[in-house]
């Protein structure tokens, strides 16, 4: 049953000129999950979310996106995106925090037409989901890291998606606007059922949201078969966040945080947790 | 009087076309800057000489060969910047030293070297009917497209692959404003000049951009000093006797320099008020 998942893809295969970086990759995300895709650099976690987003086209196999073949970027405003260093790029923009949202809109206004008082509002609104309606009239410029990339997210908040797709959203900024920016994507997971998909290399701090973790390596997806050192910041997670449990192997064992083996190993070596 | 000059016919004409072009070449010139392509309007106006030469060398309007060379141009570079994304820039610099070449070449068969030597440097107040005509015409088309399209290229020079994302029809949007860049920069090179046309869409810009609030400031604002740079240029060439194109372009370098002081006494005054405030609090 296709429609049971917000993102399927089968057998996909992808390489840039000679070099293969995907053989055969198969997975599935849920409606309401929250995922991540973890990996080394240059595994291709970047270009997964350019292929699942109709940027890319794969060499060989099928994406599934909504239930629908993607064969471009095609899913206007349904599939949200928010791009490696989106916050910092806007910031060379002249624009404010509004203009910005407002663009976002397009998909609602249209070709050569004019927004109107409720795209200023539902912008309004989207800023307000993430707390940032007080600087509306802002300067990206002007704004912090953690702040730009709530800007970000209230941009493609605004046009209600069904999924969203997050290149490493919380690079460059603080713990507390990671914080605040995961906590946001939690609210968006449990009360609109948005399937959020998220590359990033800090599954420390995500761990607690998430309930998929895809391990991108070896020009395929291994789920459940997380690097070690991972694996404990994910179990970490698990132990603060009681209602979201990390879908891997040893996760399954971590139901009560007083047993979990990995996590009291960290701590006996003065691990972060 | 200095409202005496507009007794002339050619010089309520220059103001006229002086004015129009001060309005759509910073509509322009905004989204060439947010792009980072501001050299876009040298390449271009460089190549634009080329089809001047080819003008008078044929014996048609020069300002219609401007057109073609600068629609070629700005084609050529689309193309180029298409085939090295990562290095952009480098479509200007190649188009840029194709048009130079071009021109350099072509201008030294060209019998009647003061027609082309006035395309270096404009010649607003010796404007035919016709030219006269062509940049109203043109003047209306490119503000109106600017003003519909105006979400379109704001979010194609914010982020053109996000564009493409949200179903802006980014080919057919980037082709419609490189046509209109094209024609607006050949038709300024006969007025304001060749050599002097890309200050005017890059200089007006950054000055707004000093003192706007938001996107939308920065483009009215730009429109502003361009005007402005345009007025006082024109009256200044006239009672001084200067070439009016390079004086606008002096006087808009003024307004800069003017806008940069402005701003740096405003955050200084800002910053002596923050510390007041916080010695009030001790």
């Amino acid at each position: 049953m296709q429609d049971e998942y917000a993102i399927s893809v089968k057998d996909l295969s992808f390489g840039y000129q000679d070099t293969l970086l995907m053989d055969h990759v198969s997975f599935s995300v849920g409606k309401g999950d929250f995922a991540a895709i973890i990996g080394s650099n240059g595994t291709g976690k970047s270009t997964m979310i350019k292929l699942l987003l109709g940027l890319l086209i794969p060499t060989e196999g099928e994406i599934r996106m909504l239930g629908e073949k993607v064969q471009g970027p095609t899913h206007f405003g349904k599939v949200g995106y928010v791009p490696q260093n989106g916050g910092s790029n806007a910031s060379r923009f002249p624009a404010t925090a509004m203009e910005l949202v407002m663009s976002s809109l397009y998909p609602q206004i249209g070709f050569l037409r004019f927004p109107g008082k409720k795209h200023r509002e539902a912008a309004l609104l989207a800023l307000k989901q993430v707390g940032m309606q007080s600087h509306a009239g802002t300067l990206m410029s002007e704004l912090s890291g953690g702040q730009q990339q709530r800007v970000m997210l209230a941009r493609v908040l605004v046009n209600d998606p069904a999924v969203l797709l997050l290149d490493e959203p919380t690079v460059g900024i603080d713990a507390a606007a990671v914080a605040s920016l995961l906590e946001i994507l939690h609210t968006l997971k449990i009360e609109r059922k948005v399937t959020i998909l998220m590359v990033t290399h800090e599954l420390y701090s995500v761990a607690p949201y998430l309930n998929r973790v895809l391990c991108l390596s070896d020009k395929n997806f291994a789920e459940d078969e997380i690097p070690e050192g991972i694996l404990v910041h994910a179990h970490a997670g698990v132990h603060e966040n009681t209602h979201e449990h990390v879908h891997c192997a040893a996760c399954e064992h971590a139901h009560d945080p007083g047993h979990c083996s990995a996590c009291e190993h960290i701590r006996e070596n003065g691990g972060a947790l | 009087m200095i409202l005496d000059i507009f007794q002339y016919d050619f010089m309520r004409r220059a103001f006229i076309v002086g004015i129009l072009l001060a309005v759509i070449i910073p509509c322009i010139g905004v989204i060439v800057v947010f792009k980072r392509l501001s050299l876009i309007g040298d390449a271009l106006s460089h190549t634009s000489l080329a089809g001047v030469a080819i003008g008078l060398l044929l014996g048609f309007n020069p300002v219609l060969g401007a057109i073609a060379a600068c629609l070629l141009a700005a084609f050529g570079i689309e193309a180029i910047r298409k085939r090295i994304p990562r290095y952009s820039e480098l479509s200007i610099a190649i188009v840029l030293s194709v048009g130079v070449g071009l021109a350099g070449v072509l201008s030294g068969f060209v019998k009647n070297t003061a027609n082309f030597n006035s395309f270096l440097f404009g010649s607003i107040v010796a404007i035919s009917d016709f030219e006269a005509a062509l940049v109203i015409g043109i003047s209306v088309l490119v503000f109106l497209a600017f003003l519909f399209l105006y979400k379109e290229l704001f979010y194609i020079a914010f982020d053109e692959q996000a564009a493409g994302l949200s179903g802006v029809p980014v080919r057919l949007v980037n082709t419609i404003f490189t046509i209109l860049t094209a024609i607006t920069v050949s038709v300024a090179s006969r007025t304001v000049g060749a050599l002097i046309v890309s200050s005017l869409m890059v200089v007006p810009v950054a000055t707004g951009m000093l003192l706007a609030r938001s996107y939308r400031q920065t483009v009215i604002l730009s429109v502003c000093f361009a005007v402005t740079s345009t007025v006082i240029g024109l009256f200044t060439a006239h009672f001084a006797g200067t070439t009016p194109g390079g004086t606008i372009v002096l006087t808009g370098v003024m307004l800069f320099l003017l806008a940069l002081l402005a701003k740096k006494a405003a955050g200084l005054a800002a910053r002596r008020k923050m510390k007041g405030a916080a010695r009030g609090d001790k």
